[in-house]
C-alpha cells in the first residue's frame, strides 16, 4: 500500500508516494537520492543514519517515511552555507581532522547540529554526552569532540 | 630533494584532508550509494544452525513472489564458480575445498545457502524469509577443545581431522636457556572479536554479456587481491575482470581477499546478464563476516632472579573458524606471531609450537595487528615475572629491552632490529606517567578503599618491517609500486596501489608528491581503487605498509617525472637540467626567483612537441623496496580506577610514547594511533563475539556486541620520539600499534589495581572484574 507524504527536506518541499513500510532512511537515500545519510546497523544503535526531524535528532533507520509527513527534515546535505561553502561545523571538522573513513560522519554532524542549536556554549562533557549514542570505529572520538568544541567557539 | 624550498614542504604539516571535501558534505560515494541501470538486489539465505547436512532447499514459494527474479543455490553455480581453496598449495597445510554457496553441508551459523535476487531489497528480504532449508543437524565443533576431540565430526569430509596445521620450531639454544632457570608461566585466552567497520560488506557485480567483461564495484581494501580471486574462481580472464572501489567505510582487515559472497554475486550477474547489488546489514555482518583473535597462548619464560628473560616457550592454538578467507592459508598467522614473539626485548631463545583448527564458526579474518597475541601475552607475562620475583614491572622491561647501543642486531627469530627507540620510549613513558607519584597515590587510595592501577606495554610494529622480515617468515611480498604523470596543465596525478578507507592517503601521498615536485598541494591528485588503472598489489591497504612503501613509491615516481621535466625544460631554456629547480610550479635556474617558466608551459611543450628527452609522455612507474629499519614502536601507559562495588573499569589516563619516524601529517598519524587504541580498549573491556557450546552466535547486534563509545575512550596523550633516519623515506606506519599495545596496557593496569591478580581472559567486563575481586 502506498501513501502520499509531503515533507520539507533541507528546505525543499517534497511530495512522494511511498510504501507504508519504507524507512525514512531508504526514502531519503533512494527516492530522493540524498545518499549522504548512511546506514550502519539498521537497528538504531550506531547513529550513522541520524537526521534531524523538526530540529530533533532521529534515527532514520527506525523511522518510517510516512511518520515524517509534514515534518521539516534536515540531512548532512543541508549543512552547507547558501553559497555552497562548508558550514561552520563542517569547517571545524575539516580543521580538526575529525573523521577518517567518513561513514559515521553524517550521524555525528546531525547530532552535533542538534546540540549546537540547543546549547551554543557546550562543555566538553556536554559534547561527549551528546555524541555518546553515535559509534565511530576509526577515530577514537577525540578529534570529533574537538571539532564540535571548535564549531561552538566559532559560533556554529 | 635539494631543490625544494622550505615554504613548499607540505610534509610534516597537518594539512587538511583532501577526502573531507566530499565526506563532510554527504558527497562521498560508498557502495550502497551506487545505482546502476537495470540493477537487481541480492540477499543471502544463511544457515540458522552451526553444523548440519542440507537435506532440502524449498524455493518455490519465494520464487513465486512478485518481483523475485531468481533464487540461486549451490547447484545453480556448479560449473560457474569453481571449488574454492587455498592457491597455491602450502606444504603441511590442510586445504579445505568448498563452494561459494553451501552445497552438502553448512558449517557455521550464517553460512550462505542461497542467494535471492529481486527487483528491490525489500522484496528480496521478503523472499529470503520464504525460503526454507531443511537440515540434518550434526554435532557442532564450537571450540578448540571440541576440535581436538576426535569423537566430534570433521568439518570437511576430505580432511580427516579438524586440525589443519601444526608447527614446532626452536630458535636459539632453548635447552640452555631453560636449564636451571626459574620458570614463570601464563596462559592467555582472549576472546573472539569482530572488526566492525561502520560500513558493512557489499558489492555490485556488473557483467556485460556482450563484451564478456565483469566489473565488480566492491567495498574492499585489496582490489587486486579480489580481482585475482574472482578471476580464478570464475575462470574469467584477468583482462576481463575489473574491480573498482568507491569510498570504503572502514575495513580493519575484514574487507581483504576474496569472500565467498563476492564469487556468488559475480557468478549470478554473469548468469543473469544484469548488475546485482548485495549490501549486508549489521546482523549479517556480525554473524557472517570474519572475526579474529581468540588464540589460546600458553607461554612460559625462563628467567634469572634479576628479571633477565633467558628464553620463552610459547604454544599457540588457533581457531580459524569454518572457511579460510582466500587467499590466506590456515597457517598464515603462526609465522608472524612466532617472529614477533620476543618483541622489543633481547631474548635469545624461543621454543614455538602452533596448531590451527577448524571450528563451526565464522571465518577468521586478519584484524588490525593480527599478531597482537604476542604483545598481549608477552607484556602480561612480563608483569607476572615482576610479581613472582618481587620486582618492579618497569625494571623487568628495562633489563630486557633493546638499547640503542646494541643495535643493529637480530631477533632470535631472524629480523634485524635497527633504529628502534624502545628503551627511550619506556623511560619517557614512565616519566610522563609519573610512576613514583602514582605509587604514592595508589597506596593512599587503597587505604581509602579505592582501587587504582597503572600498567605498561611495550611493543614494536613491523611498519613495514626490515627487508629480512618476510624471509624470516618463509614468505615474501612484492614491493610497492606507484605511477606518476604530469598533466598538460602542470598538475600531477599519482596512482597508488593502496586502497585507502580512512587512512587519508589522498592527502598524505599528495603531500609527499607535491613537496618533491615543487608544486602546490592542490595541484596533486591521488588515484586509487581501480584495477584497470592502479599498479598491482595483492594486499592493497594493510600491514601498515603505506607510510613507508606507498609514500616511497609515490616519491620515486614523482622524482622520475621531475627528472624528465627538468630534462625537457633544460632543452627549452638551454640550461643544464642539474642547474634547474622547480619552485611553486615554476621551473627556474637555481636561486633565481625572477627567471624560469611555468611548469604548465614545460608540460604543454612536452605534450604537443615531443622534444628531446620526452619518452612516451611525462609519466613514470616506480618501485619501492623495503628500506632498512622499518619498525614503529614504543610504550603505552594506562591508569585505571576500578569500582570495587560494580566492577566497572574506568581509564583515567592513557598515554603513548612512540616512534614512527618523520610524520607526513601529524593529525593523521595521531588519528591512527587514537583510533587503534579505541579498538584495543574495546578488546580489553567490552567486545565479545561470543558463541555458545553448540556454536550458536550470540552477538549479532550492537546491543550484544559492545563497540566503545566516546564515554569509554579517554583522551590519549601522545608523544613522538625522533632520531636519526636510516633511509631517505623515514616514514613508518602506525595503523596497528594502538590496537596491539592497548589491550595489555589496560590488562596490566587492571591487574595492578586489583593487587597483582592474574588475568587470563578478555574482555574485562564488570562481571569478570567482580569475580577477580572476589578471588
Amino acid at each position: 500500500m502506498s501513501i502520499e507524504v509531503t515533507l520539507t527536506v533541507n528546505g525543499v518541499t517534497r511530495t512522494a508516494s511511498v510504501e507504508a513500510r519504507r524507512t525514512l532512511a531508504d526514502f531519503l537515500r533512494e527516492d530522493l537520492e540524498l545518499t549522504g545519510t548512511h546506514l550502519g546497523c539498521e537497528h538504531g544503535v550506531c547513529g550513522a543514519c541520524t537526521v534531524t526531524v523538526n530540529g530533533a535528532s532521529a534515527r532514520s533507520c527506525l523511522m518510517l517515511a510516512v511518520q515524517a509527513d509534514g515534518a521539516d527534515v534536515r540531512t548532512i546535505e543541508g549543512l552547507l552555507e547558501p553559497d555552497g561553502s562548508l558550514g561552520v561545523l563542517q569547517q571545524a571538522c575539516a580543521d580538526s581532522h575529525a573523521f577518517q573513513c567518513g561513514f559515521c560522519t553524517p550521524g555525528f554532524l546531525m547530532t552535533a547540529t542538534e546540540l549546537l542549536a540547543e546549547n551554543a556554549t557546550p562543555t566538553e562533557d556536554d559534547v561527549r554526552e551528546a555524541i555518546s549514542g553515535n559509534l565511530c570505529r576509526c577515530t577514537g572520538y577525540e578529534s570529533i569532540v574537538q571539532a564540535v568544541m571548535l564549531a561552538a567557539e566559532r559560533g556554529a | 630533494m635539494s631543490s625544494v624550498a622550505p615554504a613548499q614542504r607540505f610534509v610534516g604539516q597537518s594539512v587538511r584532508r583532501v577526502e573531507d571535501a566530499r565526506i563532510l558534505t554527504g558527497r562521498g560515494r560508498y557502495i550502497d550509494d551506487m545505482q546502476l541501470p537495470k540493477m537487481l538486489h541480492g540477499v543471502f539465505v544463511r544457515s540458522s544452525i552451526a553444523h548440519g547436512r542440507i537435506t532440502g532447499v524449498e524455493v518455490d514459494a519465494a520464487r513465486a513472489m512478485p518481483g523475485v527474479v531468481a533464487i540461486i543455490t549451490a547447484a545453480d553455480l556448479e560449473g560457474k564458480v569453481y571449488p574454492l581453496s587455498i592457491q597455491p598449495e602450502v606444504p603441511n597445510v590442510a586445504r579445505p575445498v568448498f563452494t561459494a554457496l553451501a552445497s552438502d553441508k553448512v558449517r557455521y551459523v550464517g553460512d550462505p545457502v542461497a542467494l535471492v535476487i529481486a527487483e528491490s531489497r525489500y522484496i528480496a528480504e521478503d523472499a529470503r524469509d520464504a525460503v526454507f532449508v531443511d537440515y540434518e543437524p550434526l554435532v557442532a565443533v564450537a571450540s578448540i577443545e571440541h576440535a581436538e576431540d576426535s569423537s566430534r565430526p570433521n568439518l570437511f569430509d576430505d580432511i580427516d581431522s579438524n586440525l589443519l596445521y601444526s608447527e614446532n620450531r626452536d630458535f636459539g639454544d632453548v635447552e640452555a636457556a631453560f636449564a636451571g632457570a626459574r620458570i614463570v608461566e601464563l596462559t592467555l585466552r582472549p576472546q573472539r572479536v569482530a572488526h566492525v567497520p561502520m560500513e558493512c560488506r557489499g558489492g555490485i557485480a556488473d557483467y556485460n554479456a556482450g563484451s564478456g567483461d565483469l566489473v565488480y564495484y566492491a567495498t574492499t581494501q585489496s582490489p587486486h587481491g579480489l580481482k585475482l580471486g574472482l578471476s580464478g574462481a570464475l575462470a574469467q580472464p584477468a583482462d576481463q575482470v575489473r574491480v573498482i572501489t568507491p569510498d570504503v567505510g572502514g575495513a580493519f582487515g575484514q574487507k581483504a581477499g576474496l569472500q565467498r559472497e563476492d564469487a556468488a554475486l559475480c557468478a549470478v550477474s554473469r548468469i543473469l546478464g544484469r548488475p546485482v547489488k548485495w549490501v549486508e546489514d549489521r546482523v549479517e555482518n556480525m554473524t557472517s563476516a570474519s572475526h579474529a583473535r581468540s588464540e589460546i597462548l600458553e607461554i612460559s619464560a625462563a628467567v634469572d632472579e634479576d628479571g633477565t628473560i633467558r628464553g620463552l616457550d610459547a604454544n599457540m592454538r588457533l581457531d580459524v573458524g569454518a572457511y579460510p578467507v582466500l587467499p590466506f592459508p590456515p597457517s598464515f598467522l603462526g609465522p608472524i606471531v612466532r617472529t614477533m614473539m620476543t618483541g622489543p626485548y633481547h631474548i635469545p631463545a624461543l621454543r614455538w609450537a602452533n596448531t590451527v583448527y577448524a571450528t563451526n564458526k565464522a571465518s577468521y579474518g586478519t584484524y588490525r595487528g593480527p599478531w597482537a597475541i604476542e604483545t598481549l601475552a608477552r607484556e602480561a607475562l612480563v608483569d607476572r615475572i615482576a610479581r613472582e620475583l618481587g620486582l618492579d614491572p618497569l625494571d623487568v622491561r628495562r633489563r630486557n629491552v633493546y638499547t640503542a647501543e646494541e643495535q643493529p642486531t637480530e631477533m632470535v627469530t631472524g629480523p634485524t632490529i635497527e633504529g628502534i627507540r624502545a628503551s627511550e620510549a619506556l623511560e619517557r613513558a614512565a616519566e610522563l606517567a609519573g610512576e613514583q607519584e602514582f605509587r604514592a597515590a595508589q597506596t593512599k587510595a587503597r587505604e581509602e578503599g579505592r582501587l587504582i592501577g597503572l600498567g605498561y606495554s611495550s611493543y614494536i610494529e613491523p611498519a613495514p618491517g626490515p627487508p629480512n622480515l618476510f624471509p624470516s617468515m618463509e614468505s615474501g611480498l612484492p614491493p610497492e609500486r606507484a605511477y606518476a604523470r604530469l598533466e598538460i596543465d602542470g598538475h600531477l596525478t599519482v596512482t597508488t596501489a593502496q586502497a585507502p578507507h580512512g587512512q587519508g592517503h589522498e592527502t598524505t601521498l599528495a603531500q609527499v608528491a607535491a613537496t618533491e615536485m615543487g608544486i602546490p598541494l592542490e595541484n596533486v591528485r591521488i588515484i586509487h581503487g581501480d584495477t584497470q588503472l592502479t599498479p598491482f598489489s595483492v594486499i592493497g591497504t594493510g600491514g601498515s605498509r603505506a607510510a613507508t612503501m606507498a609514500s616511497g613509491a609515490a616519491l620515486l615516481a614523482t622524482r622520475s617525472v621531475k627528472e624528465k621535466v627538468l630534462e625537457i625544460a633544460g632543452h627549452i631554456m638551454e640550461i643544464a637540467p642539474s642547474d634547474l629547480e622547480i619552485v611553486d610550479a615554476t621551473v627556474r635556474p637555481k636561486g633565481d626567483p625572477a627567471g624560469g617558466m611555468p611548469l604548465a608551459n614545460v608540460a604543454g611543450a612536452a605534450y604537443f612537441a615531443a622534444p628531446p628527452g620526452e619518452d612516451a609522455g611525462l609519466r613514470s612507474s616506480s618501485v619501492m623496496h623495503e628500506p632498512p629499519g622499518g619498525w614503529s614502536g614504543g610504550t603505552h601507559a594506562c591508569q585505571v580506577e576500578v569500582d570495587p562495588l560494580t566492577g566497572v573499569v574506568e581509564i583515567t589516563r592513557y598515554l603513548v610514547v612512540e616512534d614512527c619516524g618523520d610524520l607526513i601529517n601529524p593529525a593523521i598519524v595521531e588519528g591512527q594511533i587514537r583510533g587503534g587504541i579505541a579498538q584495543g580498549i574495546g578488546i580489553a573491556l567490552l567486545e565479545n563475539a561470543l558463541y555458545d557450546e553448540e556454536a550458536n552466535f550470540l552477538a549479532g547486534t550492537f546491543m550484544d556486541y559492545l563497540v566503545p563509545t566516546v564515554m569509554e575512550v579517554p583522551r590519549v596523550e601522545i608523544e613522538h620520539l625522533h632520531g636519526d633516519a636510516l633511509h631517505e623515506v623515514n616514514y613508518r606506519g602506525v595503523g596497528e600499534g594502538g590496537t596491539i599495545a592497548a589491550p595489555p596496557a589496560v590488562l596490566n593496569a587492571v591487574a595492578d589495581a586489583l593487587g597483582g591478580v592474574e588475568i587470563t581472559t578478555l574482555p574485562m567486563t564488570p562481571e569478570r572484574v567482580l569475580e577477580l575481586i572476589d578471588g
